[in-house]
């Protein structure tokens, strides 16, 4: 996707926020339709289960609903609706999110626009080789590459420093790297 | 996809369906801000009886203190529901803050005209107590509609420039 076609949508899901706001029910009606499969697909991605449990999409359904009339930026809304997933899913899987294993990397090693410009590539040696991994890498990778979210909303989503989510993205791909190597 | 993901995922759509019906449930919501109305009204009045009417007995003087405790805490619950289980959208505030008006305003008047006819200090103190309390309602409901008309002019705006792109 484009900066222009990240626009476009980032625009649909702010409109469409405020109309939930506004207290359109069709609106809420749509934005389950749009964001159900997406949030699952995460969900499943970051659990490692494709056969994701009703209760915790429940959970984070119940929780954006009850939500999103409190939030105050609607033009974060993916990377609020994200976060209230990423929340739900610390919750249930507390044990294995404890496991921070973040390091103080030399941050100038890690090129932004080198990650941007592998994107392609890297989606769909992501897709691949994902369930390999631990936890806090597929969640990274997930959000980055199959989401498509920015550094800036990974991070807001992850309520972590950028320095910190970009590490974690450069870790896990070398991780992601050697998995599929072998 | 087979027949029973199918049924799954329609079951699962349905499911998603009924629990936006809930969560956008006016008449729970509008029930809670009337509960909140009603619990507030009765804590006036009680209040208003503690502390204008020295002569009523110890006995009656702690019962009405419990009635009064019980209030504020229908109120607490009340609110509490409306903040975190039945969030009030743009359009439901509106409504909410036109019934916070009536209500007080009913209030403060039947309040004033006790006090005037019975000539009674109780009056007097709760139609004191209600009309700020309208004041308040005024504010709340001046805020809704503050936001409600940001919300729509953002709307509007987003519209045209979404309808500009496609064209």
């Amino acid at each position: 996707m484009n900066t222009e076609d990240l626009q476009y949508t980032a625009r649909t899901d702010e409109l469409l926020a405020i109309r939930c706001q506004l207290g359109e029910h069709a609106a809420f009606d749509e934005l389950i339709r749009k964001w159900a499969p997406p949030l699952r697909r995460y969900v499943a991605r970051v659990v490692n289960n494709h056969d994701v449990s009703d209760d915790i999409m429940q959970e984070i359904w119940i929780s954006v609903l009850r939500g999103v009339a409190g939030l105050r930026d609607c033009s974060k809304f993916r990377s609020w609706l994200f976060s209230i997933a990423h929340r739900t899913l610390m919750d249930r899987l507390r044990g294995q999110y404890s496991i921070s294993i973040d390091n103080d990397m030399a941050l100038d090693e890690i090129a932004v626009e080198d990650m941007e410009a592998r994107h392609n590539e890297a989606r769909r040696i992501v897709e691949g080789g994902l369930s390999s991994l631990p936890l806090l890498e597929r969640e990274v990778l997930t959000l980055f590459y199959l989401q498509e979210l920015s550094l800036v909303e990974v991070a807001s989503v992850l309520a972590l420093p950028i320095g910190t989510v970009k590490s974690r993205l450069f870790r896990a791909r070398i991780m992601l790297r050697d998995q599929i190597a072998h | 996809m087979n027949q029973n993901s199918h049924k799954s995922s329609s079951d699962y759509n349905v499911r998603l369906e009924q629990l936006t019906s809930h969560a956008l449930s006016a008449p729970a919501r509008f029930w809670h801000v009337g509960l909140l109305l009603a619990a507030l009204a009765m804590s006036i009045i009680l209040i208003a009886l503690l502390v204008t009417e020295p002569a009523i007995p110890m006995r009656t003087r702690i019962a009405f203190a419990v009635m009064l405790a019980m209030s504020l805490s229908w109120m607490a619950y009340s609110i509490w529901v409306l903040k975190n289980r039945l969030t009030l959208l743009a359009n439901h505030r509106i409504v909410a803050g036109k019934m916070a008006v009536a209500f007080t305003a009913i209030f403060t008047v039947s309040a004033l005209a006790t006090g005037f006819f019975a000539g009674k200090a109780t009056g007097f103190l709760a139609a004191g107590m209600g009309a700020a309390l309208l004041v308040i309602a005024l504010g709340l409901l001046a805020r809704a509609k503050r936001r409600f008309a940001i919300l729509h002019n953002r709307r509007q705006q987003l519209e045209r420039e979404l309808a500009g792109e496609k064209t």
